[in-house]
């Protein structure tokens, strides 16, 4: 589906967080997981971004590891810290989820 | 402290703009209005010179990868450039909670 | 200049110093404009300079990038230096400020892949 940027503007960190939280993994390969689940309009400028604050804010562990094709790649694994945001995304998510699926069946 | 130890205070400048030349063309157009606008925003994140080397890394990575610059990160740069200082807070901002805090 | 006044005599004085040394090394054109956004800061008025250093600092180490790149002060600035002091300082008017520099780099940038034929 396309148009969904303003809607994912503040969930896209945490599925960043999920992803990387699945395994170590570099930039490139969290944009194509990211599309191929549907969010066929993020870009790759858009998931360096959520990285490049991940790590300011130190959440991530960030190891450079050769590549067979150009530069070395920077991979990212989710330290301490990291996984408790994770937990707390979650934990947001499912508030906000389940009150608008509330509010979309009618009840209060 | 400020910019001016990431341009000459530091060795690693003149191999970062080293760099930053062996991009392919849209890729070096986009980084040097980019750099020109971070400079002018100031945030402090700057002085060290991460960010700056991180974004020649990245965009290295995707000309190795085949892609345009416009692919890679869109044709907004300015909100690119605005994502990657999004929680940095800039000089002008420092400056002014020092007048705040003399009030 | 004033300015300068100002902070000369004290412990900043070092740090201003140095700055003067790298604006001797400016082309003319951008020297001037140095001396321009030296008055412009100074109207920020309650400052001792301290805060203001790293501000300085900025705007010198754009000028310096820009005339090692060879451009014109006037592409770099424009003609508003009060209104780019306003927003190197986060005075008033800086946020506008800051919605043009971010205009003026997609255009300029959309401009020259253009002229690159890509």
């Amino acid at each position: 589906m396309e148009d969904l940027t303003e809607m994912l503007k503040g969930t896209l960190e945490g599925c960043v967080l999920e992803i990387i939280g699945g395994e170590e993994t570099y930039g490139y390969a969290i944009t194509r997981r990211l599309n191929d689940l549907g969010f066929t309009d993020v870009i790759d400028g858009t998931v360096y971004t959520i990285l490049v604050r991940l790590e300011r804010n130190g959440l991530v562990q960030v190891t450079k590891r050769p590549s067979e094709v150009g530069p070395p790649r920077k991979f990212y694994a989710l330290n301490d810290a990291g996984r408790k945001e994770l937990a707390t995304f979650w934990a947001k998510w499912e508030y906000v989820s389940s009150r608008i699926d509330r509010l979309k069946e009618g009840g209060r | 402290m400020g910019i001016h130890d990431i341009i000459e205070g530091k060795r690693h400048w003149r191999a970062h703009v080293a760099r930053v030349k062996a991009l392919p063309p849209d890729y070096r157009i986009v980084y040097n209005e980019m750099q020109k606008y971070l400079f002018k925003v100031g945030p402090v994140d700057l002085a060290d010179g991460n960010l700056l080397a991180g974004i020649v890394d990245f965009f290295a990575e995707g000309a190795a990868a085949g892609k345009s610059v416009t692919q890679l990160i869109g044709t907004d740069v300015a909100a690119f450039a605005d994502g990657l200082i999004k929680d940095s807070r800039t000089y002008a901002e420092l400056y002014q909670e020092s007048l705040r805090a003399k009030r | 200049m004033s300015f300068w006044d100002t902070v000369t005599g004290n412990d900043l004085s070092r740090d201003w110093k140095a700055f003067e040394t790298r604006a001797q090394a400016l082309p003319d054109d951008y020297r001037a404009a140095w001396e321009q956004i030296k008055g412009n800061l100074f109207a920020y008025g309650d400052f001792s300079g301290r805060n203001l250093t790293p501000v300085a600092d900025t705007a010198l180490g754009l000028l310096e990038e820009s005339s090692a790149e060879g451009q014109s002060v006037q592409e770099v600035l424009g003609d508003d230096i009060p209104g780019f002091c306003a927003a190197l300082a986060g005075g008033n008017g800086a946020h506008t400020y800051r919605d043009r520099w971010r205009e003026q780099l997609n255009t300029t940038v959309a401009r020259k892949l253009a002229r690159l034929g890509g």
